[in-house]
């Protein structure tokens, strides 16, 4: 067991997000969360990578280092993407050669052409930035890596081009991971595990565990298991968009 | 090699970009040329003539002496004030109770005229150099304070938090984060304290009698000499551009050279 949330809760200005919620990672797992907006997925996984405090309940970790993929990018804008990818490693104090050699490794595994390493954030297109967010995460060699929304302002294409690379690095460097989404092909496309967190403050609704390693899904069977589980009451949430309305 | 090259490369715009500046200046000797011409060498001496007296000043020792004078109290004012003036801004930004204390202190400062600084320091320090400099240091400090605190207030707090997911420590993420953003509030209040350091350094020595370039300034009112008045006036506003242009303005285009990437081609000056 890598990391384990036992029974937290937590509520903003006395209003409630989440009560005893209880969720565990396995060593080299990928876990998917998904929900509808609002219903408090970012704070879980803010709360599991230690960004904020839970009210109530315990989070149990086992493990060294941990890394977030944020939403957006969250690059210095002051920095080259070199430096970018490299901040990990500066802030646990490795040399500046081990740093560099480690940031041209990383970069080059999630796509990133060696001529886009001294160019600053501005320079670079929002895809490339979240390559970079991406490569600055592995570059830590995480035991855990949490990923809040990474995908959700690029293009289709590029989306399942950057899944992808996180479905080839979970199976490369074993590591395990919280992926926060509200697209549930998402969800069925990287992970192993699918946890559904009810729009209206009652936890847990489903789990799914989905057979075979991540990859092994095609199209066909993405689609089709969506379309399956919309059928499913404890779905429902997700694809109801006039509940915020209501 | 490579980082010569580029640095030969800005060095070599900076200086160019100076025209622009040049001609600015040019104009406003035009418009004192025209005075001149209307109002006569007793009012207004010409631009020439000050220049020559200028010259003339720069030989001699007394002079040199004077400005020298002069320099250091503006210097050591300016260091002072921006020195305490951003710690204290700084501080007071992470801080929302150093915040609260300080702000009015702040707001008292502001709100003493600068001439009731000279007499109390007239009366602490006497007519020495002290007075110039704390002078200086009481006139400019809130402005390197308020450029501290809203710099460190308007810090991006999603890049803190991602400086956090990778476990940077206090130092790291001032550093890294706060910093750099912090530089473009620090560097207009810098400036700005720079130019007044000069202005009433000269203003605090006129009327302290403590020598120095405003001492000179008031012997040469005393004695009808306009020309010089008009010299001594263009040397402090030398200093002032040399300051300004020659020591800030390049350290802070070093420092956020990054802006100019973002700038498509065609718009970047």
């Amino acid at each position: 067991m890598r990391l384990e949330l036992d029974r937290i809760g937590h509520a903003f200005l006395g209003r409630a997000v989440f009560e005893d919620l209880s969720l565990s990672l396995d060593e080299s797992e990928v876990v998917a969360l998904v929900g509808p907006s609002g219903c408090g997925k970012t704070t879980v996984l803010q709360i599991a990578a230690g960004l904020i405090d839970q009210l109530r309940g315990r989070v149990r970790r086992s493990y060294q280092r941990h890394a977030v993929v944020f939403q957006e990018p969250r690059l210095l804008p002051w920095m080259t993407a070199r430096d970018n990818i490299a901040y990990g490693l500066a802030a646990s104090g490795a040399g500046r050669a081990a740093r560099h050699a480690v940031a041209e490794r990383r970069a080059a595994e999630v796509g990133l052409h060696p001529r886009d390493l001294d160019k600053y954030p501005a320079e670079l297109s929002g895809g490339m930035r979240q390559r970079v967010a991406v490569a600055r995460a592995l570059a830590v060699d995480p035991e855990v890596v949490f990923f809040d929304e990474p995908f959700t302002a690029v293009d289709v294409g590029l989306r399942r081009v950057l899944q992808d690379l996180v479905i080839e690095a979970t199976a490369r460097d074993g590591f395990s991971a919280l992926f926060v989404t509200h697209d549930l092909s998402e969800a069925i496309r990287v992970a192993n595990r699918v946890v559904v967190l009810s729009g209206r403050q009652e936890g847990i609704l489903a789990e799914r565990r989905l057979e075979g390693p991540p990859g092994s899904r095609d199209d066909r069977a993405v689609f089709e298991l969506v379309q399956d589980w919309m059928q499913d009451p404890a779905f429902a949430d997700l694809f109801d968009g006039g509940r915020e309305a209501a | 090699m490579r980082h010569g090259l580029a640095f030969l490369g800005w060095a070599g715009r900076y200086v160019w970009s100076g025209w622009a500046g040049a001609a600015g200046l040019f104009c406003i000797a035009a418009a004192w040329q025209a005075g001149h011409e209307a109002y006569g060498s007793f009012i207004l001496p010409s631009p020439l003539e000050t220049v020559r007296e200028m010259a003339k000043l720069a030989g001699d020792a007394a002079f040199r002496h004077a400005a020298l004078e002069t320099a250091e109290r503006a210097a050591a004012g300016f260091a002072l004030s921006v020195l305490i003036g951003t710690a204290a801004g700084i501080a007071a930004g992470y801080s929302f109770a150093a915040m609260r204390l300080m702000r009015p202190i702040i707001t008292v400062i502001l709100g003493v005229p600068p001439i009731a600084w000279i007499v109390l320091a007239l009366i602490w320090f006497g007519a020495s150099g002290g007075t110039a400099i704390m002078t200086v240091v009481v006139a400019s400090l809130p402005i390197s304070f308020a450029g501290g605190l809203e710099g460190v207030a308007t810090r991006d707090r999603a890049l803190d938090a991602m400086a956090r997911s990778f476990g940077a420590g206090s130092w790291m993420r001032l550093r890294t984060v706060t910093a750099p953003h912090l530089v473009s509030y620090l560097f207009p209040a810098w400036i700005t304290t720079a130019g007044s350091a000069w202005k009433v350094t000269v203003m605090a020595e006129l009327l302290s009698n403590a020598g120095g370039l405003g001492g000179d300034l008031a012997s040469a009112r005393a004695l009808f000499d306009i020309p010089r008045v008009t010299a001594i006036v263009l040397v402090v506003v030398a200093f002032a551009i040399f300051t300004e242009y020659v020591l800030i303005q390049p350290l802070r285009d070093r420092l956020e050279q990054w802006r100019q990437a973002g700038l498509p081609w065609g718009v970047k000056r």
